[in-house]
């Protein structure tokens, strides 16, 4: 703050900052940067615009706020005053002053602070009464009236009433809340609303803002839970998401499940997808959200050009990767994702709300689950939160620290650290030493390899024809193994078995007998039993003997038995002719008669024309990667390069307006709107020429209080009140410093 | 990572890895609480079941030991969803009790209001309970205790019977060791079930099931009735009782279709007591004929429909269920933990042939191929008489022959289904055939004399499945069975898993007919076979004699 004299005005004040204050400003309000203003001036009128000011009072925590709203009570005033009304030690006071004045929501120095003018309208509490007269009328009370009064001070909250500006005299008072009103203890603030003014809050809470004291965050309850089971809890989730969402994903590249009209995921999907990886509807919904917040599955077109929901081709990108890779994109996306999860399986109105369906995106969620996690950082390696009180003792701080966000998004806190147990980046209520690192910016990846399982790439086959993989298996290899066996068993190993129909599929997919063998016996640590041989070299054998055409539809095999059972079992229904000892006929479409052959045991291939065996494998489907969405990844570097820029383009409009000889009128509308905000926030008076409904030109001096909406709120020195003018209508502004 | 010997997988079921160091300890510390539902040579499998946490509540172990036991010898992480559900599941059994008032006779307590309002609200249980007597107190009609627990159970709140049992008639029996000695396994068995109330004793055939039904009978000290499958396996226990207790001829009863005496220990079949006429038990009364001490219920896993229906009348009786296995093929393991109670006590087949009670045995499967004529034949004929033709092949037959001629000298079994073919191979064996129609004397006859060694072959039919005691039996040859049912498999087996005396591996052969239908069902078996752990291997016809 410069030693010089006081500031006249917010702009001022800009001007005086060295730069690296005013980065910081841009930086913890960025909406003031975009577009970069052209000056202080501008910029100072941008500062105080409603919207802004909301947000920037959002940031601020319980500490903060009645510093704040101490010094729109008793402003303009020097810091002891202010410390003397509000309940935390000086220190503590200074500190949250400080940050104020930084967030530009107060200006002025030591000697005197001034809260930015929008700020009273949004949070002032009329003055009230005198002590003296508090004293009389509290003791004039009943009990009725007392209790409404004492309700009122400690919520914090205004009372609704039937009409509340309707003067009252204490004697024709009947009802409580009249008596209150007529006391002048309850002030009206609307037509419909009360609240409990300034002075008698004082007088209640003995002579403070608040009775308690603010200046202490409330702690967490924690309990001692070794680090290394938090971890270990932790990985066994993450392997989870990571395992869960290949499942499904490889399972809905062979059979996508149909993208509803609204473009959501029907119910049954959701289910069937729930069954599918063996967990509960609001996981299996957590996996499918995140996975599509991951840019891994998307609304693409399934082979009748429907629309459905498939994997997209970063998904092969994605599957290609280390299992700690895998799992930071996924808990990436989950920490960003805007889509309120939870919210998938209750109703809106009598309309159930479908995984994926559009309307679930909350712009506060990522910042609100951010700062759950980010308040979990305190507990230190062994520590997690204590069971039953944990998570209230969390929601107790994060009120703390945000007192203005609405108490029902603290309901989701609950949520919160369940999704994060879910994704891995909490173990048993602590935070595992890979969430930690996400969490603070660091490489997760290679503290969650080493937990992770590796990796394996062989199996345990055994004599009742099942193989087991210990462990996770490798991509490749895994794919292979599942198209000769089929999945029996899965978790952090996988159990397959071996079938004549798993067999052939691999056959049917064109496999050799020789390839079969030679994978088995690479792939498995244990002898291929003998009874797995006995299989392949049946199957094989079976395999193959009848051979199917298309054109017509014929059938021929060296085995003319084989033909014969299977004229005498189908002749009829297959409208099957045998036109030689080997070879059969028959004007069923090749689709029908396939399946109904291999109904009846056989086990045929598809000729092609040429008399070679046709293959067949399963058609994968991908959908493209959706470009990611803008201003989601929170990009410091990028943001800092951009304020940077501001407060030099900032510096320079200051410059160029200093050596402007003098200041001239306000003729644009971007000046127009700047004289008035100044001349708003310094109470000076200004000349301004104004188009009225006529059409007419008139030329006013006001004393403007408010500028938004559109609207200038001003006092009008000729009427002698206040009224509005559209800003539209101004078309020049003079201050009493400038001239032609 | 934990380098443990187990891995938890989503869907409940546990891998546990044989060849790791640490696998016997971890084995028996999931044993209370798992199923085994496969033991192949590598990796066996168990599985977590609510019925299996339920038994494992009942033999005195919490939620807290099964977590333990899980995270300490899994190699990976355990989905946390499985350790909440597993808490939560073993948390149902015991919050309702059924007790007894010294008022108001059989009530129903619980410590826990919102399951007792669910309950008793629920109308499944309509009929069943009375008056109301305390906020969490119901009085029970006594005729009900069974049908209650089994509705409990569907409900998913079992409960645990506290009511007690009577004493029933005392009547002394004592088990009399001279020359033989009650093997630890069998004693445990016995006082598991003893200090448990009522409940099942699982045991691998050929581990000495009726001895551990006679030591519990002399814990009991009462008169006792003995369910058993058939008038073989009657005379059986009557055999076993007379050799082993103090018990005399006398004092024990047969209660077949042939005999109908009631002493203070009866025999009865399922059959007798399952007979019905003009719509009516004419033997149900044998249930009330006595004040039975106990009651024994052989072979659980076949215990028919009916009998569940007496025995959910029977529940202020001690009960005592032997079985080598819970598996019913009906799916009613259920009723089988409410009826008759939890398991008591659980030998793994493994282990039990570890240690030297029961003999290893060699499983061959045997295959033919059908000859032209006999293929085409097979072809054309009608499904339901596939199985027949590819059973009773000719070639089997001859392979059959071969093989008790390569066996010649050792005790030898041959079974079959299919009448007709056991009748044409005994003809051109030479050996006595069993079957439905012989007369149970002369059955008995023939079994004493191969037990005794006069005969080395006999051939039997389905009829000689279940119970009957064939010690000697060291080679199995199996030429058609029925449909592969898994029971039956353990039936056969077990059949050659009595110990032998020159501690011989048994050898069990099926010959089967390639590509037909009777190779699918060979599928089966081998499976099961695999799963329990046995040496299974097939080999051509044309290849025999296989050395050993």
């Amino acid at each position: 703050m410069s030693s010089s004299a006081p500031p006249r005005t917010l702009a001022d004040q800009f001007r005086s900052w060295p730069d690296e204050r005013l980065v910081a400003l841009l930086e913890v309000r960025p909406d003031l940067a975009v577009p970069a203003p052209t000056d202080s001036a501008q910029l100072a009128s941008r500062a105080v615009v409603r919207v802004s000011v909301v947000r920037a009072l959002d940031l601020l925590d319980r500490l903060q706020l009645e510093t704040l709203l101490t010094v729109i009570q008793v402003g303009p005033a020097p810091s002891d005053v202010v410390h003397s009304f509000v309940n935390a030690a000086p220190e503590a006071v200074d500190a949250a002053l400080d940050r104020l004045s930084e967030l530009a929501l107060i200006w002025g120095d030591p000697e005197t602070w001034r809260p930015v003018t929008v700020v009273a309208e949004l949070l002032g509490l009329p003055p009230g009464p005198p002590a003296r007269e508090i004293d009389a009328a509290l003791a004039d009370l009943d009990d009725r009236a007392r209790t409404i009064l004492d309700h009122l001070d400690e919520t914090d909250a205004a009372g609704t009433v039937a009409n509340a500006t309707w003067p009252v005299r204490i004697t024709d008072a009947s009802t409580p809340t009249e008596v209150l009103l007529a006391h002048r203890l309850l002030v009206p603030r609307d037509e419909r609303h009360v609240v409990v003014p300034w002075s008698v809050r004082l007088r209640l809470r003995g002579g403070r803002s608040t009775r308690e004291r603010i200046d202490a965050v409330p702690g967490l309850a924690v309990g001692d839970r070794a680090q290394d089971l938090v971890d270990r809890g932790a990985a066994g989730a993450a392997y989870e998401l990571i395992r869960r969402t290949e499942m499904l994903l490889e399972t809905w590249a062979t059979r996508p499940p149909g993208g509803l009209r609204t473009g959501g995921l029907g119910v049954r999907d959701l289910r069937a997808a729930a069954e599918l990886i063996h967990a509960d509807l609001p996981t299996a919904a957590l996996i499918i959200e995140t996975a599509t917040a991951a840019g891994l599955l998307a609304l693409g077109m399934n082979d009748e050009l429907d629309s459905a929901w498939l994997p997209t081709d970063s998904y092969d990108v994605w599957a290609g990767r280390s299992g700690a890779e895998r799992w930071l994109t996924l808990a990436k996306a989950w920490q960003e994702n805007p889509r309120l999860v939870s919210a998938i399986g209750s109703r809106d109105g009598d309309k159930p709300i479908n995984a994926l369906s559009p309307g679930l995106e909350r712009t506060w969620l990522a910042a609100d689950r951010q700062t759950a996690l980010t308040a979990l950082l305190d507990l230190a390696p062994g520590q997690a939160l204590a069971a039953g009180t944990g998570i209230a003792s969390l929601v107790e701080r994060l009120r703390w620290r945000f007192p203005r966000r609405p108490a029902g998004r603290f309901e989701l806190v609950g949520p919160h650290l369940d999704e994060a147990a879910l994704v891995g980046i909490t173990g048993l209520s602590g935070v595992s030493s890979f969430g930690r690192a996400l969490l603070t910016g660091d490489d997760p990846v290679p503290v969650l390899d080493a937990l992770l399982p590796t990796p394996i790439d062989h199996v345990l086959i055994q004599a009742d024809l099942t193989a087991v993989a210990p462990g996770p298996l490798e991509q490749e290899f895994g794919r292979q193994l599942s198209l000769l066996a089929d999945v029996e068993s899965r978790g952090g190993a996988t159990v397959y078995r071996f079938t004549v129909d798993s067999v052939r599929r691999a056959f049917d997919s064109g496999w050799s007998v020789v390839e079969v063998k030679d994978f088995l016996a690479s792939s498995s640590r244990t002898p291929v039993p003998q009874a797995l041989d006995y299989l392949v070299d049946d199957v094989s054998r079976r395999f193959g003997t009848l051979r199917l055409g298309v054109a017509e539809s014929f059938l021929r095999s060296d085995d003319e038995t084989a033909l014969t059972e299977l004229m005498h079992l189908s002749a009829g229904a297959l409208r099957l002719r045998r036109i030689a000892p080997t070879v059969i006929v028959s004007d069923v479409p090749l689709q029908v008669l396939l399946p109904k052959l291999r109904e009846l045991g056989a086990a045929p291939v598809v000729e092609a024309a040429d008399g070679t065996v046709r293959v067949a494998k399963p058609e994968e489907f991908r959908a493209r990667t959706p470009r990611p969405r803008p201003g989601t990844g929170r990009d410091n570097a990028r943001l800092a390069a951009r304020t940077s820029a501001v407060v030099a383009a900032v510096r320079a409009g200051d410059r160029a307006a200093a050596s402007r000889p003098s200041r001239g009128p306000a003729r644009t509308p971007a000046d127009v709107m700047t004289a008035l905000r100044e001349a708003a926030a310094s109470g000076d008076e200004v000349w301004i020429s104004y188009l009225d409904n006529h059409g007419t030109s008139t030329e006013r001096i006001v004393r403007p209080r408010e500028v938004g909406g559109g609207q200038l709120t001003a006092y009008d020195e000729r009427s002698d009140e206040v009224r509005t003018f559209a800003v539209h209508r101004i078309n020049e502004v003079r201050t009493s410093g400038a001239d032609e | 990572m934990n380098d443990g010997p187990l891995i938890v997988q989503s869907d409940k079921t546990l891998l546990l890895e044989v060849d790791h160091e640490r696998a016997a300890e971890a084995r028996r510390a999931i044993a209370p609480f798992a199923e085994l539902e496969r033991s192949p040579e590598h990796i066996h499998t168990y599985r977590l079941t609510p019925l299996g946490l339920w038994n494992a509540r009942a033999a005195g172990h919490d939620a807290e030991q099964v977590i333990d036991a899980l995270l300490a010898h899994s190699r990976y992480a355990v989905p946390h969803s499985l350790l909440v559900d597993i808490a939560e599941t073993m948390d149902r059994y015991g919050r309702l009790r059924l007790e007894k008032h010294p008022i108001h006779g059989l009530v129903l307590i619980s410590a826990d209001h919102a399951v007792f309002t669910e309950v008793t609200r629920s109308k499944k249980l309509a009929g069943m309970l009375g008056e109301l007597l305390d906020p969490d107190t119901i009085a029970v009609h006594p005729s009900q205790r069974g049908n209650l627990k089994q509705a409990l159970l569907k409900l998913g709140w079992p409960a645990e019977d506290f009511a007690g049992y009577v004493d029933g008639e005392a009547h002394q029996i004592d088990l009399v060791e001279d020359g033989w000695n009650l093997r630890d396994y069998q004693k445990q068995a016995a006082e598991s079930f003893w200090h448990g109330g009522s409940g099942v004793v699982v045991l691998p055939c050929g581990a000495g099931k009726t001895i551990v039904g006679a030591a519990a009978m002399a814990h009991a000290k009462a008169t006792t009735l003995i369910l058993v499958t058939n008038t073989v396996s009657a005379r059986q226990w009557k055999h076993e009782l007379l050799k082993r207790t103090s018990l005399t001829e006398d004092e024990i009863g047969e209660y077949s279709g042939a005999r109908k005496e009631i002493r203070p220990v009866t025999i009865a079949t399922y059959q007798v007591l399952t007979h019905k006429r003009n719509g009516v038990h004419p033997h149900l009364e044998l249930l009330d004929a006595r004040d039975w001490g106990l009651i024994v219920y052989d072979e659980v896993h076949l215990l028919p429909a009916p009998v569940f229906r007496m025995s959910a009348d029977l529940q202020a009786r001690r009960r005592i269920g032997l079985t080598a296995t819970l598996i019913r093929e009906d799916g009613r393991e259920g009723d089988v933990f409410s009826l008759i109670g939890p398991k008591r006590y659980d030998a793994p087949w493994k282990d039990i042939e570890a240690q030297g009670w029961i003999a290893p045995a060699d499983c061959v499967e045997v295959r033919v191929t059908l000859p032209d004529g006999e293929r085409l034949a097979y072809a054309t004929a009608e499904p339901e008489e596939r199985y027949r033709l590819a059973s009773c092949t000719f070639s089997k037959s001859r392979v059959a022959e071969q093989l008790v001629r390569q066996h010649q000298g050792e005790p030898t079994l041959v079974i079959g289904q299919y009448l007709d073919q056991l009748d044409e191979l005994g003809e051109h064996l030479g050996a006595p055939v069993i079957k439905g129609e012989t007369s149970v004397k002369e059955r008995e006859e023939l079994f004493n004399a191969f037990r005794e060694g006069e005969i080395d072959l006999l051939v039997v039919s389905k009829v000689a499945n279940f119970s009957i005691d064939l010690p000697e039996a060291a080679v199995a040859i199996q030429v058609s069975g029925s449909f592969g049912s898994r029971q039956e498999e353990a039936q056969r087996l077990g059949r050659l898993l009595r110990p032998k005396a020159d501690g011989k591996t048994a050898r069990f052969y099926t010959i089967v007919a390639r590509d037909t239908v009777d190779a699918d069902f060979a599928q089966n078996r081998q499976r099961f076979l695999a799963e329990q752990g046995y040496a299974y291997r097939i080999v051509d016809s044309d290849d025999l004699p296989i050395k050993d």
